[in-house]
């Protein structure tokens, strides 16, 4: 670290490749925490953990006996070993005693993006409820028509406060703060929807992957969704050479009825530059990013291409990478699937899962600095490297299934929580420089 | 509360990050162009050398800059691209010699991540497309359409990850790109890329290598006939192309400039990391290559840019050192080296650690900085002062005095130098050669010493001695009369102008006479109470030939006193209080307001505003200049007088804006000085310093003067120690013995005069020093230097163990008095409360100073504190602790008394990498963090909940766009008391690009006024390529952007003063303030640094 700290000094090494070196680092050496805590109140598994996005400070989880609590990850209620050991207990907690409060399990916890002063919970019992954090209220209810497996909210979002909504039906609505109402249902999947996300680069783009096997892809403005991930198409990156590609320019410009999946997906490819292009950039640059006002209004899908499958099984878990590039995906046919999103390609990563929790829907998360994806792996979490897909850490503590991780970048923390209704802390190993006549510590401060 | 910030450049940056050479200013003109990260600079090339043409800011760190010329054009137009994703083009307009922006635009995207080895861009040989690397995975194209115009920007999918360089290749038909990357695998391979502008798409290119030099980093693209590319690794050097590979091996080193000699791409000149120059040659028949060849030519400064001129003229760009001037000769020297270094371009960048002492004592701050890495590390000492150019030197011992005299009274050039030793006068004379050579004057008297000499009127010349004043015709140089000084007593002292001589003899006498045609008259003459020290009598009357005053310094009742003219009446006198006589007295006036001064044996200097008409002395005022007495001389420079205060720390005393202000000239001791105007040297100055008479002009008031000390070797740290008089340093060598680089840490002691070193104390084999501090602990006299260590193990990511070592310095020798080991690297040490406070690793740790029974000393730890994930700066107020966290911003700790621990009193929650933190009030402190920002947190006392008060408040967010490796309290300018800025706290600090800055904590009034200007020099400073300054000040890192807030840019303000009058006119009539107004404020701001 003296090392690096001394060429970040001279200008050796540029700071953006400091903090990006460092929090690698400290990635790769995650480990239980011998210096946080999190006391759990929750006497169900957990389901849900999310640490709020403005100021990286509130943890959020979700439990199955429709709790749901906040902790101050930053500064403990307690500490112990001299100093050394924070612990961190609920600041609240809302459960079924709060008037409000959720009759069954709750599955999904999110913050509202913006700020810390409402969160947003889904329950089994068929509700949603946004919740005001500082007086604890319910201020708004949504009536879902079946179980809510997963709420999402877009961190991008600045025109529209919508919660996007997965639930056993086999529509995804989307749910208007701002009303008070429904906003509008997608209609597509043919089985429930386990798992919703928001893209990270476009404020209009939904993912949703459903129990039928599915990954759509939605423009919130348009009627339909435009693109169906297909685990069989897997051309990302292959480039025709120069004779073969004059040839299908040629064939291109009359347009055939050739589709060639490759050139299908650069079409929608293009639709999709197109919505980055009118989101937010052309108001700001004089040259946008991209003017291909080209377009296929409906795409008006083939069947075939409407059915095709990302997973075999039901898709479990969704996780779109920080810089909006990737999408991961994992299915109840125990795989992780790695997507290219401009081109809906599979990029065939062969992640070295071996299991994956079937039954639940299940809570990724990824570090774009390492790059590793975490996935719940039944009653461990791997941290598996996104391009070759190994394993690079494992993380084992928890008693039964893992539910849910997140992974805090400002921190390089992650927290998991599982059926054994443990909130755990995995951070960077860190070395307790304490002096000799320091109090030892309890190096075992995991199991109680 | 210091929350109301002014952020100002007093040192310009000076780390040349990029260069390059084309006609830019005119068809026929050879420009060369310089970035220095937040600059531009361009340059003519002319037969003398290097022309500065022009030097503007540019609101954004620069991350590409390239010239290139789009069809049909005559001359080169400028890209830059900024580490913001700003880009423009910029075109020189001949008629007004400005820069027109030609295009400008943003080509930030949400998606993608930036990349990390930095933004690569690039543009077709042909003109075709600009091609930016700015996120991985993304390779923009900004196409140019037939008019050269560009076109709205796309972006490609690029599939390799890790792209090392691209670079478009010559000769191509369509544009091609060749890129350089890394796989999952860490190998290396290039690969050719066609970009098929009307698919927006690539086509794969027509060759690609794979698994090449583990350390290739660099391509070179080969212009026609040869085209292909270089590729640069750390062993080996391949040319590569669709039909050639041809490799040789070379020593190691990392390459880190390329620069193309030849326009058919035969030849390059590679700089590598250790600062050594090779010529690479393509060795060709016709257009095959046959293979390559390299050359070491010699050592320059550590190259981040190469550009080669003309005629085996070579710019090397430094970030580490100097950049330089070279010219390759044909013929090796005694040295074997074909590098000649013309010119040197003064760098202090990296300033990685710098100290603000204080060394004679007079309230001027220097800033000694660590600058430079590697071989090309030193140490510069930087001072506000102004620098004497030599012209001319001869060596001369014992010089008693010194005055020009013209030889004849129309003659608008001095002719004669007369200089007076102990036992003779000698006369010099400028020859026709314009060499100053030794005459005589018949009339003057020779074998004496000289008191006094003037020019008279009527072409006369006035000697004065010890026993007489002699008048001499400066025509004939014969001597036309003499007034004898009483038997018995002999003249002390005298002055004279061109029609009065006023001397003092011994019996405390005082003699007025007067000059007419050949005649001396003895006007007047008068016995006073004590004998006469000093005399003055220049003219500051609307005559400028005659007097009306007299000034008048005593010995024994240490007394000025203000004498009429002709009568000898005398109307003032002033005690000057003291011990000390005064040595030297002056009559002058400064923007038309007239001061007695009076320069003290001591190297004080009094000033008074003095009332010509009643003689009144007012506005008493007492400066120190040195400590040796002062002799005071006016000089003119650029049409303005000025006072010359000689002594062991000569100064210039001038005025602006009705104020006195001082200014050290940067030379050593100084006796006499005399304004020396002559044909040969106009302007110009002899001065007598210690055995040398020198004659040269004097540079502009007020510019900051760097003194360099080469180490050789990085130093890291640095550290004064008032008592002991010396500097310690931490530094590191490199030693290059055979492939192994390896490294040595040492503490060094420097003398803090002279710079030499004193002794050094080496670390243990992989023990690099942290931190360095000169303390003295409680119940203990000594002032200690205490060394914080880490024992870097390659094997480990983070230091587990190292030590704090207390020296002592005795006989010039550094004394280890004590040692603690720690477990973990000791990144700051600070004196507090009488112990010793050090951050080791996570944890800030307090250790007190304990007597053992044997008498011998030891450092106890006395508490400590966690909660950090490295605490790597750390500052202390009282009982507070500031401290600044690798990536968790500033926390506040409180070391309580009572129970002897520190506890966390408030923290920023906000997630800022930091570089540097400084206390600048009790309750606001200053931060830097990572990418490149400063930011102000505020104590919240008052804080009606816990969670407010545990939390320190975001009051001031600013981009400053340096990055801040220290801040110190201090200032560079002489603080006196009585003006303005003097009650203006001042923090200073210093950058990787060699940037020393100022931040002045303004009054809450000053600041919202200078804010109103600053909003109305914004719309009519237009930033270079439309770029906004608005943008660019905002606090920009990973996370967010916001406005900047409670924070002022001096440097726009400050340009308000080089706005045309017009322009002025404008900004008044918004602010409805009167132009002189605000000229005035801006000045006094310019006095802060």
């Amino acid at each position: 670290m003296w090392r690096e700290i001394g060429d970040r000094e001279a200008g050796k090494l540029r700071p953006s490749s400091f903090s990006n070196r460092v929090k690698s680092n400290r990635i790769q050496t995650l480990q239980l925490s011998n210096q946080k805590e999190i006391v759990s109140p929750h006497r169900g598994a957990i389901n849900s953990l999310q640490v709020d996005l403005t100021e990286g400070r509130y943890l959020l989880s979700g439990a199955s006996d429709a709790s749901a609590a906040v902790y101050d990850i930053q500064r403990g209620t307690d500490y112990e070993g001299g100093g050394a050991i924070s612990k961190h207990k609920a600041i609240f907690v809302v459960d079924k005693q709060h008037e409000n409060g959720h009759k069954y399990a709750v599955s999904s916890a999110v913050w509202y993006p913006v700020d810390t002063g409402l969160f947003v919970t889904g329950s089994y019992d068929h509700h949603i409820n946004v919740w005001d954090t500082n007086t604890t209220q319910v201020v708004m209810n949504f009536k879902m028509p079946g179980k809510v497996y997963r709420t999402a909210m877009s961190s991008l979002a600045t025109s529209h406060m919508l919660i996007a909504a997965g639930t056993e039906d086999v529509q995804v609505r989307l749910c208007d703060i701002a009303s008070g109402a429904f906003a509008h249902t997608l209609s597509g999947h043919r089985d429930g929807v386990m798992t919703v996300e928001w893209s990270t680069s476009s404020e209009w783009v939904l993912v949703t992957g459903g129990c039928d096997g599915a990954i759509r892809f939605w423009d919130i403005r348009r009627a339909g969704c435009f693109l169906v991930l297909d685990q069989s198409q897997s051309q990302l990156g292959r480039r025709p050479p120069v004779l073969q590609r004059s040839a299908t320019n040629k064939g291109s410009t009359a347009k055939p009825l050739l589709a060639s999946q490759s050139s299908f997906a650069k079409a929608r490819a293009q639709q999709r530059k197109h919505t980055n292009g009118n989101g937010a950039k052309s108001s700001t640059s004089k040259i946008p990013v991209k003017g291909s006002m080209k377009q296929r209004l409906h795409p008006g899908m083939l069947s075939s291409q409407d059915r095709a499958t990302a997973h075999y099984g039901a898709v479990t878990g969704l996780k779109v990478t920080d810089d909006g590039m990737y999408l991961l995906s994992a299915g109840s046919d125990s795989r992780l699937r790695l997507w290219d999103v401009e081109s809906g390609c599979n990029t065939l990563v062969n992640f070295e899962t071996v299991r994956l929790q079937t039954s639940k829907p299940i809570q990724l998360a990824t570090s774009p600095n390492s790059p590793l994806a975490f996935v719940p792996c039944m009653t461990a979490v791997k941290a598996f490297d996104m391009w070759s897909g190994r394993t690079a850490l494992t993380f084992r503590g928890h008693y039964e299934h893992v539910n849910c991780c997140w992974f805090s970048l400002q921190d390089q923390e992650l927290y998991t929580g599982g059926n054994d209704r443990q909130i755990l802390v995995w951070s960077p190993s860190r070395l307790i420089s304490d002096e000799d006549e320091g109090p030892v510590k309890d190096e075992d401060n995991w199991s109680d | 509360m210091s929350v109301w910030n002014y952020v100002v450049t007093a040192h310009k940056p000076t780390n040349v990050t990029h260069s390059c050479v084309g006609n830019f200013t005119g068809p026929q003109e050879l420009n060369l162009i310089i970035a220095k990260c937040t600059r531009i600079e361009i340059l003519l090339l002319t037969p003398l050398g290097l022309q500065p043409v022009l030097d503007v800011p540019i609101y954004g760190r620069i991350a590409t800059l390239k010239l290139f010329r789009p069809h049909g054009e005559a001359q080169d137009f400028l890209f830059i691209a900024t580490e913001r994703y700003k880009f423009c083009v910029l075109q020189w307009d001949v008629e007004t010699q400005e820069l027109i922006t030609k295009a400008m635009g943003d080509v930030s995207d949400r998606i993608g991540r930036p990349t990390d080895s930095g933004q690569i861009g690039i543009i077709d040989p042909d003109c075709r497309l600009i091609g930016l690397h700015l996120y991985d995975g993304l390779f923009k194209v900004i196409p140019f359409d037939n008019k050269g115009q560009l076109k709205e920007a796309f972006n490609i999918r690029l599939e390799e990850l890790q792209v090392l360089d691209i670079k478009f290749l010559y000769g191509c038909s369509k544009p091609t790109i060749v890129v350089l990357y890394q796989d999952n695998k860490d190998a290396r391979h290039v690969k050719t890329y066609e970009v098929a502008l009307k698919d927006k798409d690539f086509v794969e290119g027509p060759w690609s290598q794979n698994n090449l030099d583990n350390g290739a980093e660099l391509l070179i693209p080969v212009p026609p006939p040869l085209c292909g590319v270089l590729i640069i690794g750390e062993e080996t050097i391949v040319y590569c192309s669709a039909n050639a590979f041809k490799a040789i091996p070379i020593r190691p080193s990392i390459t880190r400039a390329y620069g193309r000699v030849d326009a058919d791409g035969s030849r390059y000149l590679l700089g590598d990391h250790a600062g050594l120059l090779h010529l690479l040659v393509i060795t060709h028949e016709k257009e095959k290559v046959t293979g390559l060849k390299i050359e070491l030519l010699g050592e320059t400064s550590i190259a981040s840019t190469i550009s080669y001129l003309d005629n085996a003229f070579v710019y090397i760009g430094s970030s580490y050192g100097d950049s330089q001037l070279i010219k390759l000769t044909l013929q090796p020297d005694a040295k074997g080296s074909y590098v000649e270094v013309l010119e040197r371009y003064v760098n202090l960048g990296p300033i990685v650690d710098f100290c603000v002492v204080d060394l004679e004592r007079q309230g001027q701050g220097q800033v000694v900085t660590c600058s430079g890495a590697y071989k090309d590390g030193s140490l510069r000492v930087v001072r506000n002062g102004i620098g004497i150019n030599e012209q001319a030197s001869v060596e001369l011992q014992g010089i008693k005095g010194m005055w020009s005299l013209r030889s004849s009274t129309d003659d608008p050039h001095d002719f004669f130098l007369v200089v007076s030793f102990i036992s003779e006068t000698r006369i010099l004379a400028m020859n026709m050669e314009d060499e100053l050579e030794e005459t005589e004057i018949q009339g003057f008297s020779s074998q004496v010493q000289t008191l006094f000499c003037h020019d008279a009127v009527f072409n006369q010349l006035v000697q004065v001695t010890s026993s007489s004043v002699r008048l001499v015709s400066s025509t004939s140089r014969d001597l036309k009369n003499e007034w004898h000084a009483p038997a018995g007593y002999s003249i002390n002292v005298a002055t004279a102008n061109a029609t009065q001589v006023l001397l003092a003899t011994g019996g405390k006498h005082l003699v007025y006479l007067e000059i007419v045609d050949g005649v001396l008259i003895e006007k007047k003459y008068v016995q006073l109470d004590f004998e006469i020290s000093c005399l003055d009598i220049n003219p500051i009357g609307e005559n400028p030939n005659y007097s009306q005053l007299a000034a008048v310094g005593m010995w024994t009742d240490i007394s000025v006193q203000i004498y009429s003219l002709p009568d000898l009446n005398r109307i003032t006198k002033e005690h000057l209080g003291g011990e000390i006589i005064p040595r030297s007295v002056l009559l002058c006036t400064f923007e038309g307001i007239s001061y007695l001064l009076c320069a003290l044996g001591d190297g004080h200097l009094l000033n008074f505003t003095l009332n010509t008409t009643t003689g009144e002395l007012t506005d008493r005022k007492k400066v120190s200049l040195g400590t040796q007495p002062i002799t005071l001389r006016t000089f003119s420079s650029k049409n303005t007088t000025h006072v010359f205060a000689a002594s062991d720390r000569p100064t210039v005393i001038y005025s602006s804006n009705k104020k006195l202000l001082y200014s050290n000239v940067n030379l050593k001791e100084v006796s006499h000085m005399c304004p020396f105007n002559s044909a040969a040297f106009p302007d110009s100055l002899a001065i007598a310093k210690e055995g040398e008479l020198t004659i040269g002009t004097i540079d502009d008031i007020q510019k900051l003067h760097i003194r360099s000390i080469p180490l050789g070797e990085h130093a890291r740290r640095i550290c004064h120690q008032e008592q002991s008089r010396t500097f310690a340093i931490c530094s590191v060598k490199n030693n290059q013995t055979g492939a192994e680089d390896s490294e040595t840490h040492f503490i060094r002691l420097l003398d803090d005069q002279s710079f030499d070193l004193v002794t050094y104390y080496q670390l243990d084999a992989f023990e690099y020093a942290c931190s360095i501090l000169s303390c003295s602990f409680s119940d203990d006299s000594n002032v200690y230097y205490c060394v914080g260590t880490a024992y870097v193990l390659p094997e480990e990511n983070e230091p587990t163990k190292g030590r704090i070592l207390v020296f002592l310095v005795e006989d010039g020798k550094l004394q280890l008095i004590a040692e603690k080991e720690t477990k973990g690297s000791v990144y700051s040490l600070n004196a507090f409360n009488g112990k010793l406070l050090a951050a080791i690793n996570q944890k800030i740790q307090l250790y007190k100073w304990t007597l053992r029974d044997d008498g011998t000393r030891e450092l106890q730890s006395e508490c400590g504190h966690h909660g950090h994930i490295l605490a790597l700066y750390v500052q202390t107020r009282g009982d507070f602790i500031v401290v600044g966290d690798l990536m968790k911003s500033i926390s506040l700790l409180i070391y309580k008394h009572e129970e002897g621990a520190i506890e966390e009193r408030a923290r920023d929650y906000n997630a800022n990498w930091m570089s540097a933190v400084e206390i600048l009030d009790d309750d606001v402190y200053l931060g830097a963090e990572n990418f490149y920002n400063l930011f102000t947190v505020r104590k919240n006392s008052e804080g009606a909940t816990d969670e407010e008060r545990g939390r320190l408040e975001v009051v001031g967010e600013y981009h400053l766009g340096e990055f801040v490796n220290r801040f110190r309290h201090g200032s560079l300018v002489m603080r006196l008391p009585d003006s303005d800025v003097g009650q203006i706290p001042t923090v200073i600090f210093g950058t990787v690009n060699g940037v020393i800055g100022v931040i002045a904590s303004l009054p809450q009034e000053h600041y919202s006024f200078l804010e109103k200007l600053q909003t109305n020099l914004r719309k009519v400073i237009k930033g270079v390529g439309g770029l906004s300054h608005e943008q660019w000040r905002s606090f920009c890192n990973e996370k967010k952007t916001s406005d900047t807030k409670n924070f002022l840019d001096g440097d726009l303000i400050e340009s308000f003063l080089d706005l045309s009058r017009g322009k002025m006119d404008e900004i008044s009539k918004q602010m409805s303030v009167p132009v002189e107004e605000l000229c005035k404020r801006v000045e006094e701001l310019t006095r802060l640094h």
